[in-house]
């Protein structure tokens, strides 16, 4: 049951057939972010990797989704700012996504409720090391310095800060707000109110 | 032995919990009493090592376990057993009132976490991590990203970050290979040893500052040769070239603009555990921002100083009706 539910459903569904490449307009701002990676290389790159580091031990089974879709969900994921169940979610029913992650026909059954579940999603971000993301960076980098659109001439660097997690309200943070709200909202001093006075 | 781990991890949290009464409703933490509470729970917690030792015995000796299983829980619990080391020393130094300098824990559960002391003077200090980038500044496309364990000094992303595009220049079948011709960061860039490294690849350091003082976007002649000559760089690199290298200098509002992006795009907070999560959660969201900014070049969408370094550098003008084929 649990491999069932991971089936590819769009390539044996008995619904309407519809080629995403020609419903989705050229103009549209997914359509166009997603013809700028280099898929090919991006997609080789991680099964190469995955290949090396979780060999799989027999080729019985079924074929597990397919390595440039969950790779395109995760980039949407930060693109759209999504959580791993809404960009799945929107796998489904949105034209636009699936055009991004590579599915060229769709044809699914109205009763289907998913084409990849959060779970895979998860799965595959657990695989992702350091080493294959840094070769995802250079990949997109000589790909665009090819294509001639950046240069690498003159660079900047600088670095920002980045929070882990939601950070708890210790009592430490507590007490040092409320020291500065009862400074801003304590009396003015004598002087002060004099000096206000004569203006 | 598990009748005795929960016995002590009882008596730790009633520990814990006479602590939280006797501060209740004082509105203040008392110092003393944190220290007080400090050694009771490292007098009392210091069976945990022994046992958790034991575990681990009786889990490498456990032949009803499958050696998949025995190798995950035998991982789990050597990592867990190098904590209490870190987190005693440094609750040691705490009650006897001496400061922490450097690597401070912050999570018992993930000693990579270290306090942010950036950015922010009017709120108490953050904790997590400190992403490196480097970009190009006219566009705002990042070539790479370091993400090092705790808070080191910004000096020491500059070498990793050049060796990771220079990694990614290698990947370019085009030829002539492009090169970097400089780097350019804010005062806290400004080490000898990075110039010195810098300078010994054939990199201009004119974009990095030396003082509070803006950098000049357009030096005279003569203080391009002086630039040339202090970097020793006479014969790698022309005068047209540190001109450029001037006005692509470090610049807070560009580069606020980049960092902005990112920030829109997750790498605000990272919600992925440990530092490969972390990694992985700022590596996709540069990647989705890279692709939005060759979108953006695609579309012409730049600013007018973007526009007059591109002719300078002689970059492609794209056309938006270029996207006609679908490259899916």
């Amino acid at each position: 049951m649990r491999l069932l539910r991971h089936l590819q459903h769009w390539l044996t569904g008995h619904g309407l057939q519809i080629a995403v490449a020609d419903f989705v307009p050229e103009t549209h701002p997914i359509r166009q972010w997603a013809d700028t990676f280099p898929w090919t290389a991006l997609v080789a790159a991680v099964e190469r990797s995955f290949a090396q580091r979780f060999p799989t031990p027999t080729a019985r089974g079924r074929a597990p989704v397919a390595t440039r879709v969950v790779l395109a969900l995760e980039l949407l994921k930060h693109e759209l700012h999504c959580s791993d169940e809404q960009i799945c979610s929107q796998l489904r029913t949105d034209l636009a996504v699936m055009y991004a992650c590579g599915v060229t026909e769709v044809q699914a059954d109205r009763a289907q409720g998913h084409f990849v579940l959060p779970e895979v999603l998860a799965q595959f971000r657990s695989r992702i090391d350091a080493a294959l993301m840094e070769e995802l960076l250079a990949l997109q980098a000589a790909a665009a310095i090819e294509q001639g659109v950046v240069s690498p001439a003159h660079l900047v660097v600088d670095t920002f800060p980045s929070e882990q997690g939601s950070q708890r309200v210790n009592d430490a943070a507590t007490l040092y707000k409320a020291k500065k709200k009862s400074s801003r909202s304590s009396p003015p001093s004598p002087s002060t109110a004099r000096s206000g006075a004569r203006r | 032995m598990k009748a005795q781990a929960q016995q002590l991890q009882h008596d730790l949290a009633k520990i814990m919990r006479r602590f939280g009464r006797q501060c209740r409703g004082q509105s203040k933490v008392f110092v003393s009493l944190v220290r007080q509470t400090e050694t009771q729970l490292l007098t009392n917690g210091s069976p945990v090592v022994g046992l958790a030792r034991a575990a681990q015995a009786q889990v490498q000796s456990a032949t009803h376990l499958a050696e998949e299983q025995r190798t995950r829980l035998v991982t789990q619990l050597t990592v867990a057993l190098a904590a209490p080391a870190q987190i005693t020393t440094q609750s040691r130094r705490l009650t006897q009132g001496k400061s922490l300098s450097q690597c401070k824990i912050v999570n018992a559960y993930d000693p990579t976490i270290a306090p942010i002391c950036k950015g922010k003077s009017n709120c108490p200090t953050q904790f997590g991590r400190k992403p490196g980038i480097i970009a190009e500044p006219a566009t705002g496309f990042i070539f790479a990203v370091q993400l090092p364990v705790g808070n080191p000094s910004d000096a020491s992303y500059v070498v990793p970050l050049v060796d990771k595009v220079q990694t990614a220049l290698a990947h370019v079948t085009t030829r002539p290979t492009p090169a970097i011709h400089s780097v350019a960061g804010d005062l806290a860039l400004n080490d000898p040893t990075v110039r010195d490294i810098l300078h010994s690849r054939g990199i201009l350091t004119v974009g990095i500052s030396r003082t509070v003082a803006p950098l000049s976007p357009s030096p005279s002649p003569e203080e391009i040769r002086q630039m040339l000559t202090e970097a020793g760089l006479t014969q790698k690199r022309t005068p047209h070239q540190v001109q450029l290298a001037c006005a692509a200098g470090y610049s807070r509002p560009v580069v606020e603009s980049i960092i902005a992006s990112l920030l829109g795009r997750g790498a605000a907070r990272l919600t992925y555990k440990g530092q490969r999560g972390a990694l992985v959660q700022v590596g996709m969201a540069v990647l989705a921002h890279t692709a939005a900014t060759v979108q953006r070049i695609h579309q012409d969408r730049l600013s007018k100083r973007a526009h007059k370094f591109r002719r300078l550098l002689r970059l492609k003008h794209h056309k938006t009706n270029e996207f006609k084929v679908s490259k899916n």
